[in-house]
């Protein structure tokens, strides 16, 4: 590999890269994406079980749910419209206080408690919110429990959503910077007859694919790290988050040289996208959901990447804590590099027989 | 000229297109996997739905007591909770603690929450005297579910102890508005069988965008409309592609999930109806014969918001109303139904007559735009 020809290329890229929107794409996509994903989606993805209240007489139980950490609760102006929306599975159960209901509490009537649940709330919902309201009448009744509970909290919380977010986020931006840039700039060139101009010259593929691997790690490491300061995520550990996101860059840069070099078209690459990049999305979706079974995310490669960037940057984890995780990463880079070569190679002799 | 001769110049057409596909060994090869990925992922997640909270108990001669302590028609303690029984306070501790997996009784069982009474309880309830139960939760535990633990041993002591509730409890004292689906929940696999349904379209009109591109661009389009072809063949051959690619694809990958077990026809309407709208997309895509990388954009403004009712559907709850107005929440909503809910004809006609006119809508602009395209060329 010749790197001074390598350079030159990767300066003509530079130079002309703005004009290309996968450019813009990549560096807009971390605003764009953590705005979307975290305002709009964040919400959506929240699973706590929702209560709505018809409260007609100010009553203390109201605010006493209202207070309970986990449980959405919501006021609804009238009995009808609860209805519908616990009906429309807008919320998981429906509580109405009648004006004089705490009054009646406090006086020993037993007052009726007019409370129900949606058809489609889980049965673990369902018991939350009835036993967590009858703890707040109780409140309100005022009277001394029969026994004292203790509560012994042991190991790591559960990440908030908009934690578990953060690697689709990161993701996209490797993605798309990574691999959609390199990809198409080489398939561009060869569509447009400049990728023949410059094999005809002393370039190589192989200073080609270098140069454009170095603009997409460059471009990934930089949009990655960009994309973890929007969401609040860089860790306490830098060195180990600059090393855990260089090697996600490079493995996601090489993918994007194999895509580039494989593909002899735009609708060629097209294709290859389509159908490889659910591969390397499918980990993420197991950090949005940790009920499911967790040991799939390590079959698809982009989880060895992923997975130390969220540790170091979400978890706080250390570089010992993620150096195995970070050299199965180096190993899967390291089998890509022969694949690449042998893209390269394959590539030049079509692109000259071509000529 | 007859409408056999304008079908066999509209055939000839599709069938050159779909050639030009498959000569493409690649796209041959690439996109039935692209499909057997999204099955496998389909078949790969949960088809069940864990509702219940499972408890580890310490209680000598109360677990029975504790579990009936609270219970009623909707809101049925043996469903929601699962009780494993312990020998002694330190095996659960243990267990909440350490974690993994404790074998009782033949029967491995992991628990994340364990609730020991203090054996002398029930004297100490007799005598009115207050106890301390303890409470071993492990932290990922949801607030919301250990608030309830707390407050569901304190009910259940007051039950064991007879203090009666502060509230009355009508006749059914916890009604349940709509049906009812304890044990019967939507799993993870049917709520994500549309969205991969609709994603399946979505590509395939960026299919159909490029390939009309591509004949913008090179004016093969020109080519063709100065043979006997009208723009009308053109036109009707670039939709009647795209309907076919995104047809058969999304068609296969339900087939694939046995998605086709409750009313297959109703479901291959719906998809139809999606494809046809797909293929509309596809035409106001490419109309604008620029580059891939621009098509693929023009086509990511469509897709993405078109997308956004497939992903609402993976949530519970009723769509907002802006999402109901996009053209592909009715043909969503009917697959949902469809597969998820076992709806019929009837319930699915709404869904299936808006479905139609977006889909109408659709088409008819992209007929429309890209027929103004080629005439300009």
């Amino acid at each position: 590999m010749n790197l001074r020809i390598a350079w030159q290329v990767l300066k003509k890229d530079l130079r002309l890269g703005p004009r290309s929107p996968i450019l813009l794409w990549a560096i807009v996509f971390p605003v764009v994406g953590t705005f979307v994903v975290q305002i709009v989606f964040g919400s959506l993805f929240a699973p706590q079980p929702r209560l709505g209240i018809v409260d007609e007489g100010g009553s203390q139980v109201a605010v006493e749910m209202a207070a309970v950490e986990g449980i959405e609760t919501s006021l609804v102006e009238t009995e009808d419209g609860l209805v519908r929306l616990v009906e429309d599975n807008d919320l998981d159960a429906g509580l109405v206080l009648p004006a004089g209901f705490d009054e009646a509490v406090l006086a020993g009537e037993q007052p009726e408690l007019q409370f129900f649940v949606g058809g489609e709330s889980l049965a673990s919902n369902r018991l939350i919110l009835a036993v967590t309201t009858l703890d707040a009448v109780r409140t309100v009744e005022g009277a001394t429990p029969p026994v004292d509970v203790v509560i012994v909290s042991t190991g790591d919380p559960l990440l908030p959503m908009s934690s578990r977010m953060t690697p689709l986020l990161v993701l996209f931006a490797l993605l798309i910077a990574g691999v959609f840039v390199p990809a198409f700039s080489i398939v561009q060139e060869r569509e447009n007859g400049t990728m023949t101009a410059l094999l005809v010259s002393p370039a190589r593929g192989v200073d080609v694919l270098a140069a454009k691997a170095v603009m997409g790690l460059v471009l990934a490491f930089l949009m990655t790290l960009v994309t973890l300061w929007l969401n609040d995520a860089l860790g306490t550990q830098p060195a180990a988050l600059l090393l855990s996101v260089l090697i996600g860059a490079l493995m996601l840069a090489e993918i994007g040289l194999l895509f580039g070099g494989a593909a002899k078209d735009s609708k060629t690459l097209f294709a290859l996208m389509k159908s490889v990049n659910i591969l390397l999305f499918a980990p993420v979706i197991f950090y949005i959901f940790p009920d499911w079974p967790q040991w799939i995310a390590q079959i698809f490669p982009t989880y060895w990447i992923i997975n130390p960037i969220f540790e170091v940057a979400v978890q706080d984890a250390g570089l010992g804590d993620i150096v195995g995780q970070l050299a199965v990463a180096l190993v899967i880079c390291v089998v890509l590099v022969p694949m690449v070569v042998v893209v390269s190679r394959r590539m030049t002799q079509q692109v000259v027989a071509a000529a | 000229m007859t409408i056999s001769r304008r079908a066999a110049i509209v055939r000839a057409i599709v069938v050159k297109d779909l050639r030009e596909f498959s000569r493409d060994r690649l796209w041959m090869v690439l996109t039935p996997l692209m499909l057997v990925f999204y099955v496998g992922i389909l078949w790969l997640l949960p088809n069940t739905v864990d509702e219940s909270i499972k408890v580890g108990v310490y209680a000598r001669g109360l677990t029975g007591s504790f579990a009936e302590a609270f219970d009623s028609d909707a809101v049925s303690a043996d469903a929601a909770l699962e009780v494993v029984p312990f020998e002694s306070p330190e095996a659960l501790e243990t267990a909440v603690v350490e974690g993994g997996e404790v074998e009782i009784d033949g029967q491995k069982h992991a628990v994340d929450i364990g609730i020991s009474f203090p054996d002398e309880l029930a004297a100490s309830l007799a005598a009115g005297e207050s106890a301390t139960v303890t409470i071993y939760v492990d932290a990922s535990v949801p607030a919301e579910v250990q608030t309830a633990m707390d407050a569901f041993v304190r009910e259940a002591t007051y039950a064991m102890a007879g203090v009666d509730l502060p509230v009355t409890q009508p006749e059914q004292e916890l009604i349940v508005v709509g049906e009812d689906r304890v044990g019967a929940q939507i799993t993870p696999q049917d709520r994500l069988t549309p969205l991969i349904a609709v994603m399946v379209l979505l590509v395939e009109s960026m299919a159909l965008a490029g390939l009309v591109a591509v004949e913008i661009q090179s004016r093969t389009a020109k080519a063709v409309v100065a043979s006997p072809a009208s723009v009308g063949d053109l036109l009707s051959a670039k939709g009647l592609t795209g309907t076919i690619l995104a047809f058969t694809q999304a068609g296969l990958v339900l087939l694939l999930v046995g998605a086709f077990g409750h009313e297959p026809l109703l479901l291959l309407l719906a998809l139809l109806i999606g494809s046809v709208m797909t293929a509309g997309f596809g035409m106001l895509a490419g109309s604008a014969g620029r580059d891939f990388m621009t098509t693929i954009f023009i086509s990511m403004v469509f897709i993405i918001p078109m997308a956004v009712p497939a992903i609402s559907a993976l949530f519970p709850g009723a769509a907002s109303a802006w999402v109901q107005v996009l053209p592909t929440y009715g043909f969503i909503e009917t697959i949902v139904g469809v597969t998820a809910y076992g709806e019929g004809w009837a319930d699915s006609a709404g869904y299936l007559l808006m479905s139609t006119v977006g889909c109408v809508i659709i088409f008819a602009a992209g007929w429309f735009i890209l027929r103004r395209r080629v005439e300009t060329l």
